[in-house]
């Protein structure tokens, strides 16, 4: 029941996105965020689904897959929708009941808000699918280097990030097993009322718990034994090189950002 | 009805781009109310195996049919809650299903999940706890206080309170002292017979395999390759070291002395082996 959750899953391949620099991948999906806010008329959006979807097929992984990657922020992006339809009450009145309202402009805006939410949930998960965690860790650390400068501890949150996503499939891992175990002992999952269900999962989480601390102290104490010290300077195992490719990627986006300010410019 | 597998087949996570096949074409059967052990190689599938046994997964293809139940491909999971209570699974490394606050309250939560009374559930608990060689001054105890070996015996004696007919045990001795070992080996036979359960384990330790298996189940590769009484199956010494197993000590003492050329009959008891090894010495010297 865990192994459904595809949010944040690397899916090893060797299509020209895998193969771009995870800095590249991250510039360009946070600045993505930014950069859709700009789309504000159908042939913006039209420009940058088409963006969108050109990145998702290049990264040969099959829309399938991020339908599924999809599926559970579905109802967040429903509701966000209909809260848009629902309380922007300006423009012509298309329906009305009591002091409930649907407008042209609430459902124009509805739409716009659900088409950005689908591009940006899908460029975000471009990035996950496509880029082994650790890769994605160094990335965020190289581009946080600046920060060091004002004390913090950039090194130490990178690897405390490393860590905590390592351990990510080993702890769904795990989860499954103790499931598994406990529903041997008569545990039943999914039935019954909510709190019933909430209450199912407590001979789950202790155990859970319990050995992720044991493990993270067990961990704490290899590092130790070993020396390990996250104030000195480190190389790295991973060298990361900027290719021609990376360069290519960049400048794409850049041009796609500048012409989905054009667009906006004659559009309005 | 006998438990039987008929072209049972397993991926884990169908349908997905992390689809990992766990069985294929499985054809086994498992006898009732005998002492069956399941052998292979790691990642042979045999966990994968018990869990279809337990009806905690359903098989993506074929079917199994375990006591009165028959489970396919669209087969509702919530079906097999049912089955579950006549069955008692111990998991590889059940340790980490402990989560009550003391060693008692952990053992009686199976029964309590199956509808016991509190009284009953406690009465047994603490016979399962006895069985597991546990004194009552652990009750109280929080059971991640104890060491390895006695959580061990907690989470083998949660299930035993289940009091299933089917019981099944995944490596359950793996990690445990020499005696630890044989001691639970001796209350799974002994469990076996006098309450006649059916009993599956799952083991590397083919000593115990020659001593209390009625029936032995051979994986390889996500598939059973070979079934039998354990007389069946070491007989062929050459084809077990093939699949990276075992063969028993008696056997394989014995295939040294046929390999110096004295003959003798296969056994796989220690006693019988020492009667024609104390025969034939006497008939040398009777000579
Ligand atoms: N949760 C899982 N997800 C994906 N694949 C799995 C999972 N569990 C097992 N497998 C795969 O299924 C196959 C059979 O595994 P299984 O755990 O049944 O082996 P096993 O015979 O019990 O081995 P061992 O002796 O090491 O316990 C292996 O190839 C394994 O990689
Ligand atoms: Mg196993």
């Amino acid at each position: 029941m865990f192994n459904k959750i595809l949010i944040g899953r690397f899916i090893p391949g060797h299509s020209l996105v895998h193969r771009l620099d995870a800095r590249v991948k991250l510039i360009v999906s946070i600045a993505f965020i930014f950069v859709i806010f700009l789309a504000t008329s159908w042939p913006s959006y039209l420009w940058a689904s088409a963006f969108t979807l050109l990145v998702v097929m290049m990264t040969g992984l099959g829309l399938r897959v991020y339908l599924r990657g999809i599926r559970p922020l579905i109802y967040l992006m429903l509701f966000t929708t209909a809260l848009q339809i629902l309380f922007v009450t300006t423009g012509p009145i298309w329906w009305q009941w009591g002091w409930l309202k649907i407008t042209e402009d609430g459902v124009v805006n509805g739409i716009a808000i659900f088409i950005r939410f689908l591009l940006i949930i899908l460029i975000s998960t471009v990035l996950t699918l496509t880029t082994a965690p650790l890769d994605l860790a160094d990335a965020m650390e190289q581009l946080l280097q600046p920060l060091k400068k004002i004390g913090v501890p950039v090194a130490e949150l990178a690897l405390m990030l490393s860590i905590a996503l390592r351990f990510i499939p080993t702890l769904l891992d795990e989860a499954e097993k103790i499931v598994n175990a406990q529903r041997a002992r008569g545990v039943r999952f999914n039935e019954g009322n909510l709190l019933q269900r909430v209450k199912a999962f407590v001979p789950v989480l202790i155990p859970l718990f319990i050995n992720a601390i044991k493990r993270a102290i067990e961990l704490g104490d290899a590092m130790e034994a070993r020396g390990y010290r996250g104030d000195v300077e480190r190389t790295k195992y991973r060298q990361h090189h900027w290719q021609i490719n990376d360069t290519v990627a960049l400048l794409s986006f850049i041009i796609f950002s500048c012409a989905l300010a054009w667009l906006r410019y004659i559009f309005g | 009805m006998a438990i039987n597998f008929q072209e049972v087949g397993f991926t884990y996570q169908a349908g997905t781009p992390f689809a990992s096949e766990g069985l294929h074409d499985v054809n086994f059967k498992i006898p009732l109310q005998q002492f069956t052990a399941l052998i292979g190689h790691t990642g042979s599938g045999k966990s994968t195996t018990l869990q279809l046994l337990d009806g905690l997964t359903i098989p993506t293809v074929g079917k199994v049919e375990v006591l009165n139940q028959t489970l396919q491909a669209d087969t509702l999971i919530k079906t097999t809650n049912q089955l579950r209570e006549h069955v008692g699974l111990v998991f590889q490394f059940p340790e980490a299903q402990l989560f009550e606050d003391t060693v008692l309250a952990d053992v009686m939560f199976g029964p309590l999940n199956f509808g016991a009374s509190k009284t009953e559930a406690k009465q047994r608990a603490q016979e399962a706890l006895r069985l597991v060689d546990l004194s009552a001054e652990f009750e109280s105890q929080s059971p991640f206080d104890l060491s390895g070996g006695q959580m061990r015996r907690v989470a083998i004696a949660g299930v035993l309170a289940l009091e299933p007919e089917l019981l099944i045990l995944d490596e359950p001795t793996a990690g445990l002292d020499p005696k630890g070992q044989a001691d639970l080996m001796a209350l799974f036979a002994r469990l076996q017979q006098e309450r006649h359960l059916t009993v599956v384990v799952v083991t590397h330790q083919m000593e115990f395999v020659a001593q209390y298996a009625q029936h032995v189940v051979v994986f390889e590769q996500g598939t059973v390759v070979k079934e039998g009484t354990p007389a069946e199956i070491f007989a062929d010494s050459a084809w077990l070291r093939e699949r990276q197993l075992d063969v028993p000590m008696v056997r394989q003492f014995t295939d040294l002395l046929t390999q110096k050329g004295v003959a003798l009959t296969p056994t796989l008891d220690l006693d019988q082996l020492t009667d024609q090894i104390v025969a034939k010495i006497q008939g040398g010297r009777d000579v």
